[in-house]
């Protein structure tokens, strides 16, 4: 009893210093983010900002290609989403429920995909966009969610797996086709894994910087994470401003873990079971 | 003409609908794989054996780029760097996280909290980690250097340092990733049933004598999954050494001082889209993907050697 009561406490000292290592960096940027110029490049550094100058955060907005940047990434987070959302789906069901031919096959080429690291198809992917015209557009960062990534098919598959065939039956007898059984019956059935690819392809897409350093080049098109590291010219001497957008980048994402915590963590667990 | 037997045309019927709706529901999947999995391949391994600068046809070199690349200093210097990087951040990554992991597993209260505070940086983008740790390590007015200075020691130029960028680097991707190597962990160990802990409990082990024959053997399906997802993705790791060593501005000066944290996937980047050099970068490409093949066959192999499963 003792002993287990001992082996919490360490538990608990390991974990809530490790939990300030985490925070404590944070709350500092916070903190200079709401610092003057000088206060913020002032040596040694003052942890709290006097005085708290919150027009940091209204400087940002001014220049306006902050916002250009933040429109530019919801664009492609959302439909990047939905793209992910529907296209793994409908690929899934039919790895799950229908049969057809090669569909072993295809789906050992699902899985063998995962394996094959990105890096050698970066370049194709680039002479294919520059092809298409898409480079210095949008397009490149979201349309490929639309062809069902294979993390996305092979988590949906696993949900629709466990759905038992009795639905499918009875609709089948009421006369439904395939892609109405699934968009009908199969689909609301399974809305926590829709949720869990949903924010992991959220989380992905809106912190992206390899696809959009290398198929944008014009500032207008930037998303956040590039957008705001090519600002520093402008505000060379202001650098607090910097601070302050890098922050505001985080809150929608901030936003979507806290209230989708729970599928953040299955998203994290079932890519690390494969 | 003779009746033929009813079930049978049935059932091929509706084989066929079945095939059709199957097929015409994994068209999207069939596109990505031909033209972004199979046609990029080929297309790669292609280009890897010509030069080719993405505005002419490319021009069939046979193995120059791989030639040139072999002999080229900053080919081995990057090679290096990524060795090294992956070298320090794999193992200290795996055991730190384990131990939180063990740490969290023990019923604490809290749980949601200090999963949320592991993983504010696990859901931050490098830009926000690029001003995290610009204020603990900027050279002129960071943290880090305000407690050198207190504690009678020199100042650093942390990240503009050669000797340094690449451990700091390291330390700061353990600090962005634990967090979700954690998660993964937490998962593995809450399959690991209780009673095996309680008997060797009656047998008198002790928490660490617990966690070395219990824990670590239980749960090696997990950590070798972690080792492997995590030595190919550091393999490949671009955006915290573009982002934090100033890439993002002059993509020729990421890489850090005299190249000291150039990685493979860095030298790639400059060659192909710094210079369009489009050949020679897929040669890089590939060489990259047979180490990480290798890797991954070496993993595979030498898990039957020490993963324990139930």
């Amino acid at each position: 009893m003792k002993l287990n009561r001992f082996r919490k406490s360490v538990g608990y000292a390991v974990i809530i210093f490790s939990s300030l290592i985490m925070i404590l960096p944070f709350l500092t940027t916070l903190f200079n983010s709401l610092k003057t110029y000088a206060q913020y490049t002032a040596f040694p550094p003052k942890w709290i900002p006097r005085p708290i100058q919150w027009s940091n955060y209204l400087e940002v907005w001014k220049l306006g290609a902050f916002e250009q940047y933040t429109i530019n990434s919801v664009i492609v987070t959302v439909l990047s989403v939905c793209g992910a959302l529907i296209s793994c789906s409908m690929v899934a069901f039919a790895f799950a429920r229908l049969r057809f031919p090669f569909k072993n096959t295809l789906f050992m080429i699902v899985l063998g995909t995962m394996m094959i690291p990105p890096v050698v198809l970066i370049i194709p992917q680039f002479v294919i966009f520059k092809s298409l015209y898409m480079l210095d557009t949008l397009t490149p960062l979201w349309i490929i969610e639309w062809l069902a990534q294979p993390f996305g098919i092979f988590l949906m598959r696993q949900a629709f797996l466990m759905i038992p065939k009795d639905y499918e039956e009875s609709a089948k007898l009421d006369g439904c086709n395939p892609f109405q059984i699934y968009w009908k019956i199969f689909l609301p059935m399974c809305k926590p894994t829709f949720a869990t690819l949903a924010v992991f392809t959220f989380m992905t897409k809106w912190n992206e910087i390899l696809s959009p350093a290398i198929f944008l080049t014009s500032k207008e098109n930037f998303t956040l994470p590039i957008g705001i590291l090519s600002m520093a010219g402008q505000w060379s001497g202001n650098e607090q401003y910097m601070v302050a957008a890098a922050l505001m980048s985080l809150i929608p994402i901030l936003l979507v873990f806290l209230f989708a915590e729970k599928y953040f963590v299955q998203g994290t667990n079932s890519s690390g079971i494969k | 003409m003779g009746v033929k037997p009813l079930t049978p045309r049935i059932r091929r019927r509706r084989l066929n609908s079945d095939s059709k709706w199957g097929l015409l529901m994994v068209t999207p999947y069939i596109i990505h794989f031909i033209v972004f999995v199979l046609g990029s391949l080929l297309a790669s391994l292609y280009f890897s054996f010509s030069h080719y600068d993405i505005l002419n046809a490319p021009q069939w070199a046979g193995l120059a780029n791989y030639k040139k690349l072999f002999q080229e200093p900053v080919f081995w210097k990057a090679m290096w760097n990524t060795v090294y990087f992956t070298i320090l951040f794999v193992p200290l990554q795996t055991v730190l996280a384990l131990i939180l992991a063990t740490a969290l597993n023990q019923r604490l209260r809290g749980l949601k909290f200090f999963r949320l505070a592991h993983f504010v940086p696990v859901i931050s983008s490098w830009t926000v980690i690029l001003y995290v740790s610009d204020a603990i390590f900027n050279p002129r007015f960071g943290m880090a250097n305000s407690f050198l200075l207190k504690i009678g020691l020199e100042p650093q130029k942390w990240l503009q340092d050669e000797r340094l960028v690449i451990p700091l680097l390291v330390m700061i991707a353990v600090w962005k990733g634990i967090g979700y190597i954690m998660v993964i962990f937490l998962a593995g160990l809450q399959n690991v049933p209780s009673d095996v802990y309680e008997a060797a409990e009656i047998d008198g082990a002790g928490v660490f004598r617990k966690f070395m024959h219990i824990t670590v053997p239980l749960i090696s399906g997990t950590t070798f999954l972690v080792l492997i997802l995590s030595t190919i993705s550091t393999f490949q790791a671009f955006e915290q050494i573009y982002v934090m060593t100033g890439g993002a501005l002059d993509a020729s000066s990421a890489g850090g001082p005299n190249k000291s944290s150039l990685v493979l996937m860095i030298f790639l980047y400059q060659e192909g889209f710094t210079f369009l050099r489009m050949g020679y970068a897929s040669a890089i490409a590939w060489v990259l993907f047979v180490i990480l093949f290798i890797l991954t066959a070496l993993q595979v192999t030498l898990q039957k050697k020490w993963v324990h499963y139930e």
